[in-house]
Protein backbone atom coordinates (compact mmCIF):
# COMPACT_ATOMS: atom_id res chain seq x y z
CA UNK A 1 0.00 0.00 0.00
CA UNK A 2 1.27 3.73 -0.94
CA UNK A 3 2.66 5.69 1.80
CA UNK A 4 1.92 9.25 0.01
CA UNK A 5 0.37 11.67 1.75
CA UNK A 6 0.05 13.93 -1.42
CA UNK A 7 -3.23 14.88 -2.69
CA UNK A 8 -4.43 13.31 -6.10
CA UNK A 9 -5.33 16.36 -7.47
CA UNK A 10 -2.73 18.72 -9.09
CA UNK A 11 -3.16 21.96 -10.59
CA UNK A 12 -2.38 20.62 -14.61
CA UNK A 13 -2.51 24.54 -15.75
CA UNK A 14 -0.01 26.70 -14.38
CA UNK A 15 -1.47 29.78 -16.34
CA UNK A 16 -3.07 32.35 -13.65
CA UNK A 17 -6.71 33.20 -14.68
CA UNK A 18 -7.32 35.42 -16.84
CA UNK A 19 -7.64 38.69 -14.15
CA UNK A 20 -4.17 38.28 -13.51
CA UNK A 21 -3.27 37.78 -17.31
CA UNK A 22 -3.47 41.36 -18.68
CA UNK A 23 -3.02 41.22 -22.19
CA UNK A 24 0.48 42.79 -23.64
CA UNK A 25 0.73 45.78 -26.42
CA UNK A 26 -1.80 48.23 -26.54
CA UNK A 27 -5.30 48.57 -24.81
CA UNK A 28 -8.19 47.74 -26.40
CA UNK A 29 -9.85 50.99 -27.90
CA UNK A 30 -13.39 49.49 -28.44
CA UNK A 31 -15.64 46.63 -26.51
CA UNK A 32 -14.87 44.68 -29.51
CA UNK A 33 -11.65 44.35 -28.77
CA UNK A 34 -11.68 44.37 -25.48
CA UNK A 35 -13.68 41.42 -26.08
CA UNK A 36 -11.35 39.70 -28.68
CA UNK A 37 -8.59 40.51 -25.80
CA UNK A 38 -11.02 37.88 -22.97
CA UNK A 39 -11.78 35.67 -25.81
CA UNK A 40 -7.92 35.12 -26.78
CA UNK A 41 -6.97 34.29 -23.32
CA UNK A 42 -9.97 32.19 -22.90
CA UNK A 43 -10.89 30.77 -25.53
CA UNK A 44 -8.31 27.54 -25.20
CA UNK A 45 -9.53 26.80 -21.72
CA UNK A 46 -13.26 26.73 -22.76
CA UNK A 47 -12.05 24.18 -25.06
CA UNK A 48 -10.75 22.42 -23.32
CA UNK A 49 -13.43 22.05 -20.28
CA UNK A 50 -16.17 20.83 -23.22
CA UNK A 51 -12.99 18.60 -24.56
CA UNK A 52 -13.31 16.82 -20.88
CA UNK A 53 -17.23 15.82 -21.26
CA UNK A 54 -17.63 15.38 -25.15
CA UNK A 55 -15.65 13.22 -27.43
CA UNK A 56 -17.22 14.26 -30.64
CA UNK A 57 -15.41 17.83 -32.47
CA UNK A 58 -18.17 19.17 -33.68
CA UNK A 59 -19.97 19.02 -30.30
CA UNK A 60 -17.08 20.54 -28.40
CA UNK A 61 -17.01 23.08 -31.34
CA UNK A 62 -20.99 24.32 -31.12
CA UNK A 63 -20.38 24.44 -27.49
CA UNK A 64 -17.25 27.22 -27.22
CA UNK A 65 -19.18 28.62 -30.01
CA UNK A 66 -22.12 29.23 -28.05
CA UNK A 67 -20.51 30.23 -25.15
CA UNK A 68 -19.07 33.21 -26.75
CA UNK A 69 -22.05 34.31 -28.55
CA UNK A 70 -23.82 34.32 -24.75
CA UNK A 71 -20.64 35.88 -23.85
CA UNK A 72 -20.90 38.39 -26.71
CA UNK A 73 -24.10 39.32 -26.09
CA UNK A 74 -23.91 39.78 -22.45
CA UNK A 75 -20.53 41.88 -22.31
CA UNK A 76 -22.30 45.10 -21.97
CA UNK A 77 -23.05 43.74 -18.43
CA UNK A 78 -19.94 42.51 -17.01
CA UNK A 79 -18.15 43.99 -15.06
CA UNK A 80 -14.48 43.43 -14.31
CA UNK A 81 -14.72 44.67 -10.85
CA UNK A 82 -17.14 41.64 -9.55
CA UNK A 83 -15.19 38.79 -10.72
CA UNK A 84 -12.42 38.26 -13.42
CA UNK A 85 -13.45 37.55 -17.36
CA UNK A 86 -12.38 33.62 -16.90
CA UNK A 87 -14.65 32.63 -14.08
CA UNK A 88 -17.45 35.17 -15.71
CA UNK A 89 -16.91 32.81 -19.14
CA UNK A 90 -16.90 29.27 -16.93
CA UNK A 91 -20.23 30.42 -15.33
CA UNK A 92 -21.34 31.07 -18.97
CA UNK A 93 -19.54 27.64 -20.20
CA UNK A 94 -21.44 25.35 -17.32
CA UNK A 95 -25.22 27.07 -18.32
CA UNK A 96 -24.56 26.07 -21.78
CA UNK A 97 -23.07 22.31 -20.64
CA UNK A 98 -25.93 21.92 -18.73
CA UNK A 99 -28.90 23.05 -21.18
CA UNK A 100 -26.64 20.92 -23.80
CA UNK A 101 -26.94 17.66 -21.69
CA UNK A 102 -30.95 18.34 -20.99
CA UNK A 103 -31.53 18.56 -24.93
CA UNK A 104 -29.38 15.77 -25.33
CA UNK A 105 -30.98 13.73 -22.99
CA UNK A 106 -34.14 14.85 -24.57
CA UNK A 107 -33.42 13.21 -28.00
CA UNK A 108 -32.20 16.85 -29.64
CA UNK A 109 -28.94 16.72 -31.62
CA UNK A 110 -26.46 19.15 -31.27
CA UNK A 111 -26.94 20.10 -34.67
CA UNK A 112 -30.48 20.79 -34.56
CA UNK A 113 -30.53 22.67 -30.97
CA UNK A 114 -27.58 25.06 -32.55
CA UNK A 115 -29.51 25.85 -35.62
CA UNK A 116 -26.72 23.66 -37.63
CA UNK A 117 -23.14 22.96 -37.18
CA UNK A 118 -20.47 25.97 -37.75
CA UNK A 119 -18.39 24.30 -40.91
CA UNK A 120 -15.19 23.15 -39.61
CA UNK A 121 -12.46 22.27 -42.48
CA UNK A 122 -10.45 19.23 -41.57
CA UNK A 123 -7.30 20.94 -40.20
CA UNK A 124 -10.10 22.07 -37.81
CA UNK A 125 -11.57 18.81 -37.11
CA UNK A 126 -8.21 17.70 -36.57
CA UNK A 127 -7.51 20.31 -33.96
CA UNK A 128 -10.46 19.53 -32.08
CA UNK A 129 -9.92 15.86 -32.22
CA UNK A 130 -5.95 16.70 -30.34
CA UNK A 131 -7.79 18.84 -27.98
CA UNK A 132 -9.86 16.16 -26.72
CA UNK A 133 -7.00 14.05 -27.00
CA UNK A 134 -4.71 16.50 -24.61
CA UNK A 135 -7.85 16.60 -22.26
CA UNK A 136 -7.42 12.94 -21.41
CA UNK A 137 -5.82 13.23 -18.14
CA UNK A 138 -8.40 15.97 -17.49
CA UNK A 139 -11.25 13.94 -18.23
CA UNK A 140 -10.27 10.65 -16.54
CA UNK A 141 -9.53 12.84 -13.31
CA UNK A 142 -13.56 14.14 -13.94
CA UNK A 143 -14.58 10.38 -14.18
CA UNK A 144 -13.02 9.77 -10.96
CA UNK A 145 -15.03 12.74 -9.66
CA UNK A 146 -18.09 11.50 -11.26
CA UNK A 147 -19.27 10.09 -7.56
CA UNK A 148 -18.64 13.63 -6.14
CA UNK A 149 -21.49 15.92 -5.56
CA UNK A 150 -21.90 18.08 -9.01
CA UNK A 151 -20.70 21.38 -7.23
CA UNK A 152 -17.61 19.43 -5.38
CA UNK A 153 -16.76 17.96 -9.15
CA UNK A 154 -16.92 21.58 -10.30
CA UNK A 155 -14.73 22.86 -7.98
CA UNK A 156 -11.78 20.31 -8.57
CA UNK A 157 -12.41 21.55 -11.80
CA UNK A 158 -12.13 25.02 -11.77
CA UNK A 159 -9.31 25.44 -9.21
CA UNK A 160 -6.73 22.40 -9.69
CA UNK A 161 -7.45 21.98 -13.62
CA UNK A 162 -8.44 25.12 -14.62
CA UNK A 163 -6.09 27.38 -12.26
CA UNK A 164 -8.86 29.80 -11.18
CA UNK A 165 -8.68 30.56 -7.52
CA UNK A 166 -11.19 29.73 -5.12
CA UNK A 167 -12.71 33.29 -5.03
CA UNK A 168 -13.28 33.19 -9.39
CA UNK A 169 -13.88 29.58 -9.02
CA UNK A 170 -16.66 30.21 -6.49
CA UNK A 171 -18.14 33.22 -8.67
CA UNK A 172 -18.02 31.03 -11.78
CA UNK A 173 -20.39 28.64 -9.83
CA UNK A 174 -22.43 31.47 -8.29
CA UNK A 175 -21.74 30.18 -4.74
CA UNK A 176 -20.45 31.92 -1.24
CA UNK A 177 -16.39 32.01 -0.88
CA UNK A 178 -16.63 30.50 2.69
CA UNK A 179 -19.41 27.40 1.08
CA UNK A 180 -17.12 26.73 -1.80
CA UNK A 181 -14.09 26.07 0.23
CA UNK A 182 -15.77 23.70 2.56
CA UNK A 183 -17.15 22.10 -0.59
CA UNK A 184 -12.98 22.19 -2.20
CA UNK A 185 -11.63 21.16 0.87
CA UNK A 186 -14.18 18.26 1.27
CA UNK A 187 -14.24 17.21 -2.17
CA UNK A 188 -10.12 16.76 -2.05
CA UNK A 189 -10.42 14.89 1.01
CA UNK A 190 -12.90 12.53 -0.40
CA UNK A 191 -10.93 12.09 -3.85
CA UNK A 192 -8.10 11.50 -1.37
CA UNK A 193 -9.38 9.03 0.51
CA UNK A 194 -10.54 7.36 -2.73
CA UNK A 195 -6.74 7.53 -3.99
CA UNK A 196 -5.43 5.60 -1.06
CA UNK A 197 -8.25 3.27 -0.34
CA UNK A 198 -7.64 2.21 -4.12
CA UNK A 199 -3.88 1.89 -3.03
CA UNK B 1 -4.15 30.61 -31.61
CA UNK B 2 -4.81 28.03 -33.70
CA UNK B 3 -6.64 27.72 -37.46
CA UNK B 4 -9.59 26.75 -35.57
CA UNK B 5 -9.76 29.70 -32.73
CA UNK B 6 -8.86 32.01 -35.37
CA UNK B 7 -11.82 31.59 -37.66
CA UNK B 8 -14.17 31.23 -34.89
CA UNK B 9 -13.39 34.53 -34.08
CA UNK B 10 -13.31 35.71 -37.33
CA UNK B 11 -17.05 34.48 -37.87
CA UNK B 12 -18.00 35.76 -34.11
CA UNK B 13 -16.39 39.68 -34.82
CA UNK B 14 -18.64 39.16 -38.13
CA UNK B 15 -21.92 38.43 -37.22
CA UNK B 16 -22.52 39.80 -33.54
CA UNK B 17 -19.59 42.68 -33.73
CA UNK B 18 -21.64 44.98 -34.35
CA UNK B 19 -23.85 45.14 -31.86
CA UNK B 20 -20.64 44.47 -29.37
CA UNK B 21 -19.43 48.01 -30.81
CA UNK B 22 -21.99 50.25 -29.79
CA UNK B 23 -22.05 47.93 -26.37
CA UNK B 24 -21.63 50.53 -23.06
CA UNK B 25 -18.84 49.03 -20.90
CA UNK B 26 -18.18 49.82 -17.31
CA UNK B 27 -14.88 52.14 -16.86
CA UNK B 28 -12.47 49.84 -15.35
CA UNK B 29 -12.77 47.32 -18.49
CA UNK B 30 -12.47 50.08 -20.76
CA UNK B 31 -8.41 50.84 -21.04
CA UNK B 32 -8.65 53.63 -23.62
CA UNK B 33 -10.41 56.86 -22.10
CA UNK B 34 -11.22 58.65 -24.87
CA UNK B 35 -10.32 62.47 -24.40
CA UNK B 36 -13.51 64.32 -24.41
CA UNK B 37 -13.97 66.92 -27.04
CA UNK B 38 -15.44 69.38 -24.86
CA UNK B 39 -16.92 72.54 -26.15
CA UNK B 40 -15.05 75.16 -24.01
CA UNK B 41 -17.11 78.19 -22.94
CA UNK B 42 -20.50 75.52 -22.63
CA UNK B 43 -23.20 77.47 -23.86
CA UNK B 44 -21.80 80.16 -24.14
CA UNK B 45 -19.81 79.44 -27.04
CA UNK B 46 -23.48 78.82 -28.72
CA UNK B 47 -24.16 82.87 -28.21
CA UNK B 48 -22.10 83.25 -31.57
CA UNK B 49 -24.24 82.55 -34.94
CA UNK B 50 -22.21 80.22 -36.77
CA UNK B 51 -20.23 78.33 -33.77
CA UNK B 52 -18.83 75.12 -34.70
CA UNK B 53 -19.24 72.28 -32.38
CA UNK B 54 -16.93 68.77 -33.42
CA UNK B 55 -17.32 65.57 -32.78
CA UNK B 56 -15.37 62.40 -34.11
CA UNK B 57 -17.63 60.11 -35.80
CA UNK B 58 -17.02 56.39 -36.74
CA UNK B 59 -16.46 55.48 -40.38
CA UNK B 60 -14.57 52.36 -40.72
CA UNK B 61 -16.19 49.38 -41.66
CA UNK B 62 -19.75 49.13 -42.53
CA UNK B 63 -22.80 47.22 -39.73
CA UNK B 64 -24.80 44.44 -41.10
CA UNK B 65 -27.64 44.96 -39.37
CA UNK B 66 -29.61 48.11 -38.57
CA UNK B 67 -28.21 49.14 -34.65
CA UNK B 68 -29.19 52.00 -32.36
CA UNK B 69 -27.76 52.85 -28.98
CA UNK B 70 -29.47 55.41 -26.78
CA UNK B 71 -29.08 57.57 -23.78
CA UNK B 72 -30.86 60.29 -22.36
CA UNK B 73 -28.70 62.40 -23.98
CA UNK B 74 -28.20 60.96 -27.15
CA UNK B 75 -29.31 58.11 -29.67
CA UNK B 76 -26.92 56.96 -32.53
CA UNK B 77 -29.20 54.73 -35.12
CA UNK B 78 -27.01 52.94 -37.63
CA UNK B 79 -28.88 51.71 -40.53
CA UNK B 80 -28.35 48.46 -42.45
CA UNK B 81 -26.45 50.23 -45.08
CA UNK B 82 -24.35 51.84 -42.88
CA UNK B 83 -25.64 55.24 -43.23
CA UNK B 84 -25.80 56.74 -39.67
CA UNK B 85 -28.39 59.72 -37.54
CA UNK B 86 -26.85 61.19 -34.71
CA UNK B 87 -29.99 62.42 -32.35
CA UNK B 88 -29.02 64.71 -29.66
CA UNK B 89 -31.07 66.06 -27.21
CA UNK B 90 -29.15 69.57 -26.95
CA UNK B 91 -26.50 70.91 -28.65
CA UNK B 92 -23.91 69.85 -25.55
CA UNK B 93 -25.22 66.24 -26.08
CA UNK B 94 -22.09 66.39 -28.43
CA UNK B 95 -19.67 65.24 -25.95
CA UNK B 96 -21.50 62.22 -25.18
CA UNK B 97 -22.45 61.22 -28.52
CA UNK B 98 -18.85 61.94 -29.29
CA UNK B 99 -17.36 59.56 -26.54
CA UNK B 100 -20.10 56.71 -27.83
CA UNK B 101 -18.75 57.61 -31.37
CA UNK B 102 -15.40 57.23 -30.73
CA UNK B 103 -15.95 53.54 -29.29
CA UNK B 104 -17.28 52.67 -32.36
CA UNK B 105 -13.91 53.20 -34.18
CA UNK B 106 -14.76 56.08 -36.47
CA UNK B 107 -12.27 58.24 -38.10
CA UNK B 108 -14.19 61.03 -39.03
CA UNK B 109 -15.69 63.98 -37.61
CA UNK B 110 -19.06 65.76 -37.83
CA UNK B 111 -19.31 69.31 -37.74
CA UNK B 112 -22.00 70.83 -36.50
CA UNK B 113 -23.35 74.79 -36.89
CA UNK B 114 -25.72 76.23 -34.76
CA UNK B 115 -27.56 79.44 -35.55
CA UNK B 116 -30.60 81.33 -33.76
CA UNK B 117 -34.28 81.23 -34.10
CA UNK B 118 -36.18 78.07 -35.03
CA UNK B 119 -35.16 75.30 -37.72
CA UNK B 120 -36.96 76.78 -40.79
CA UNK B 121 -37.28 72.76 -41.55
CA UNK B 122 -38.29 70.18 -39.44
CA UNK B 123 -35.91 67.03 -39.40
CA UNK B 124 -32.31 65.82 -39.25
CA UNK B 125 -29.61 67.64 -41.38
CA UNK B 126 -27.62 65.45 -43.53
CA UNK B 127 -23.69 66.51 -43.30
CA UNK B 128 -21.93 67.06 -46.13
CA UNK B 129 -18.91 65.14 -47.15
CA UNK B 130 -15.17 67.01 -47.23
CA UNK B 131 -13.68 65.89 -50.66
CA UNK B 132 -11.75 63.13 -49.78
CA UNK B 133 -14.01 61.15 -46.89
CA UNK B 134 -15.33 57.71 -47.64
CA UNK B 135 -17.31 57.15 -44.67
CA UNK B 136 -21.21 56.15 -44.21
CA UNK B 137 -23.64 59.07 -45.31
CA UNK B 138 -24.42 61.14 -41.84
CA UNK B 139 -27.26 63.16 -40.03
CA UNK B 140 -27.46 64.77 -37.42
CA UNK B 141 -31.07 66.06 -35.73
CA UNK B 142 -31.56 68.30 -32.66
CA UNK B 143 -34.14 67.25 -30.46
CA UNK B 144 -37.26 66.37 -32.00
CA UNK B 145 -37.53 69.22 -34.85
CA UNK B 146 -33.92 70.45 -35.03
CA UNK B 147 -34.28 73.13 -32.55
CA UNK B 148 -33.11 73.90 -28.89
CA UNK B 149 -34.42 76.27 -26.77
CA UNK B 150 -31.97 77.26 -24.13
CA UNK B 151 -34.77 78.59 -21.13
CA UNK B 152 -33.37 81.68 -19.08
CA UNK B 153 -31.40 81.24 -16.13
CA UNK B 154 -29.41 77.98 -17.53
CA UNK B 155 -26.14 79.69 -19.33
CA UNK B 156 -23.98 81.90 -17.68
CA UNK B 157 -24.63 85.04 -17.97
CA UNK B 158 -27.65 84.03 -19.74
CA UNK B 159 -25.92 83.86 -22.84
CA UNK B 160 -27.30 82.25 -25.44
CA UNK B 161 -30.98 81.99 -24.23
CA UNK B 162 -33.43 81.51 -26.60
CA UNK B 163 -33.81 79.58 -29.68
CA UNK B 164 -31.28 78.04 -31.44
CA UNK B 165 -31.52 75.54 -34.74
CA UNK B 166 -28.88 73.02 -36.51
CA UNK B 167 -28.02 74.96 -39.32
CA UNK B 168 -25.27 73.21 -40.56
CA UNK B 169 -23.27 70.25 -40.70
CA UNK B 170 -20.17 68.74 -42.69
CA UNK B 171 -17.84 65.52 -42.14
CA UNK B 172 -14.33 65.91 -43.07
CA UNK B 173 -11.85 63.10 -42.58
CA UNK B 174 -9.76 64.40 -39.27
CA UNK B 175 -11.05 62.95 -36.11
CA UNK B 176 -8.31 63.97 -34.02
CA UNK B 177 -8.77 67.57 -33.44
CA UNK B 178 -9.84 69.31 -29.69
CA UNK B 179 -13.06 69.92 -30.96
CA UNK B 180 -12.99 73.46 -29.27
CA UNK B 181 -13.46 74.59 -32.38
CA UNK B 182 -16.97 76.34 -30.43
CA UNK B 183 -14.96 78.05 -28.15
CA UNK B 184 -14.65 82.23 -27.95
Amino acid sequence: MSTETRAPVVTMRGQPAAVRTQSRGRPPSSPLEEFEQVYRRNVDVLMGYFARRCREPYTVADLTSETFVRAMDGFARFDPRRGSDRSWLFGIAAHVFARHCQQTAGGRAAAERLGGHRALDADEIEELAERIDAEREGAALMQRCARLPSVERAAIELVDLEGLSPREAALALGVSGVAFRKRLSRARSRLRKEHHGND
Amino acid sequence: MTKYTDNLWKDLAREHGAVLALADRPEPGRARQLSPRVLAGGTLALAAVGAAVTLGLTSTGSTPAPTTVSTAAYTITQSSSGSVLVTISRSQSIVQASQKLANMGIDERVTIQMAPGVAPVSGPVACKAAPGVTGPPVKVLLGTNGTEVIPLNTTGQNTGVGSWHLASCQLTGDSRGTGNTGAG
